[in-house]
């Protein structure tokens, strides 16, 4: 590294630096059992990326649908695929 | 942003911004518990003397992979990013995926499903937002942000998440794909071809760990109905039988190499349910079919299987014995990140 920065824990194992990658949480949305639902203010950066987990599915049954979802700009769309079938979906958003 | 700080590195992308919260080592789990979904095996048989009775067990169906649950304890809303460090990497490796989340009062539960068993176990990396990071410190090392309401957002003495790599993976749509069976022979292993997904070159691909949660399942059904009648030895005889296989596949994942991500299924559930029966009136072969395509005998067959706790299916009111047939859900996109063991260990 010729230029940028790093930072050390008191040992001077390396922690963090410039020349790392990493994904800055933007927002958590939760879309709940069987509702589609818009999210808006999702914040922007350049590159981001979103992850979906299923939660609360009762234990054992996962066969249910997951919520879809489109983002663009600051908006979050997510839809339920199934009116009766669609788990409750937890939404993150990462940046970098 | 009017004040605060901003990282870049040299390829733009952000590395710390004060104005939001990243992710922090909250720590390395072990499972609590290990087990697998229990079979469905339920049959009737009226007369076992007329037909056949070979295969009526749970011959040449593919094995079970098995469920690691884990407890992490984060307190909070935001559920962990549960990074799965692998028993092994490569193409011979198992899949693995996070098949539920569920807050638990104080923690999260977290079961990780593997598409075969080992004696060896997968190990959870978490992470988490500082605001439900408990752990304390005492070294004065380090760089903490805050964002505009005083609220810390990133602290290098907590290990903020690392990334060497990510993307995003889409499972096959079927698990298995050609013939699935002949006669009472069922064929339903998992011989899709993997998805790939390729990611930053690494050094070693047994430090890598990743984030990737399940979320598409398949299940595939094979059906076998035999039936005869006649005379024999002065005996008119008449008997038919009719059997249902299925599996129920879950999406999981591995790193096939030092750049390299994979997606398959396991088989997450399966069940064999049959009816055997003598009879010698022309209804019989009704009789069979009815009871194989969603009769009251087998739901509460399967009913049983639900009070022990073994597999929830909906709909079971309506004489639906297996989750679904022949298809595929949440076949789509799904991110997937990558970092190191040994930034954390």
């Amino acid at each position: 590294m010729s230029y940028g920065m790093k930072i050390f824990d008191s040992s001077a194992n390396e922690i963090f630096s410039t020349t790392d990658s990493t994904f800055t949480l933007l927002g958590v949305y939760t879309s709940n059992a069987d509702t589609s639902t818009t999210h808006t203010n999702v914040p922007i950066m350049p590159t981001r990326i979103v992850t979906r987990i299923m939660v609360d599915q009762i234990s054992g049954d996962d066969e249910s649908y997951v919520h879809t979802f489109n983002l663009s700009g600051s908006t979050l769309t997510t839809t339920a695929p199934s009116a009766t079938e669609t788990v409750k979906t937890i939404f993150m958003v990462f940046g970098k | 942003m009017a004040h605060g700080l901003l990282v870049k590195n040299d390829d733009g992308e952000i590395l710390i911004d004060s104005d939001f919260s990243h992710y922090h080592f909250l720590g390395k789990y072990t499972h609590t518990s290990i087990t697998q979904v229990p079979d469905i095996n339920e049959g009737s048989v009226a007369n076992a003397a007329q037909g056949s009775n070979d295969y009526k067990g749970m011959q040449n169906m593919p094995a079970r992979g098995e469920i690691y649950k884990f407890s992490v304890p984060v307190n909070g809303a935001k559920p962990p990013m549960s990074f799965i460090k692998p028993t092994s990497t490569g193409s011979s490796a198992p899949f693995t995926g996070i098949i539920l989340t569920k807050q638990n009062g104080t923690n999260w539960e977290i079961w990780v499903f593997q598409s075969v068993v080992t004696s060896a176990s997968p190990v959870l990396y978490c992470f988490a937002p500082l605001s439900q990071i408990s752990n304390s410190t005492s070294t004065t090392h380090g760089l903490k942000t805050f964002d505009n309401s005083g609220t810390a957002t990133f602290d290098s003495r907590f290990k903020p998440l690392r990334v060497v790599g990510g993307g995003n993976i889409t499972s096959p749509t079927l698990a298995h794909t050609g013939s699935t069976g002949s006669s009472w022979t069922v064929s339903l292993g998992v011989n899709a071809s993997n998805v790939s997904a390729s990611f930053t070159n690494q050094s070693s691909a047994s430090d890598l760990i990743y984030y990737c949660p399940s979320i598409a399942s398949a299940c595939q059904q094979y059906t076998h109905i035999e039936a005869d009648q006649g005379w024999y030895s002065y005996t008119y005889y008449a008997w038919a039988r009719g059997d249902l296989w299925w599996c129920f596949y879950r999406s999981c994942f591995r790193i096939a190499s030092t750049s390299s991500f994979e997606a398959n299924y396991g088989v997450y559930a399966r069940g064999h349910v049959y009816e055997h029966k003598v009879d010698s009136t022309n209804l019989l072969f009704g009789i069979v079919l009815g009871a194989i395509t969603g009769g009251a005998y087998f739901a509460a067959a399967v009913a049983l299987a639900i009070n022990s706790g073994a597999f929830t299916s909906a709909g079971i009111d309506g004489g639906n014995y297996l989750p679904y047939e022949n298809s595929y859900r949440n076949n789509s996109a799904n991110a997937f990140i990558i970092s190191k063991a040994s930034y954390y260990d």
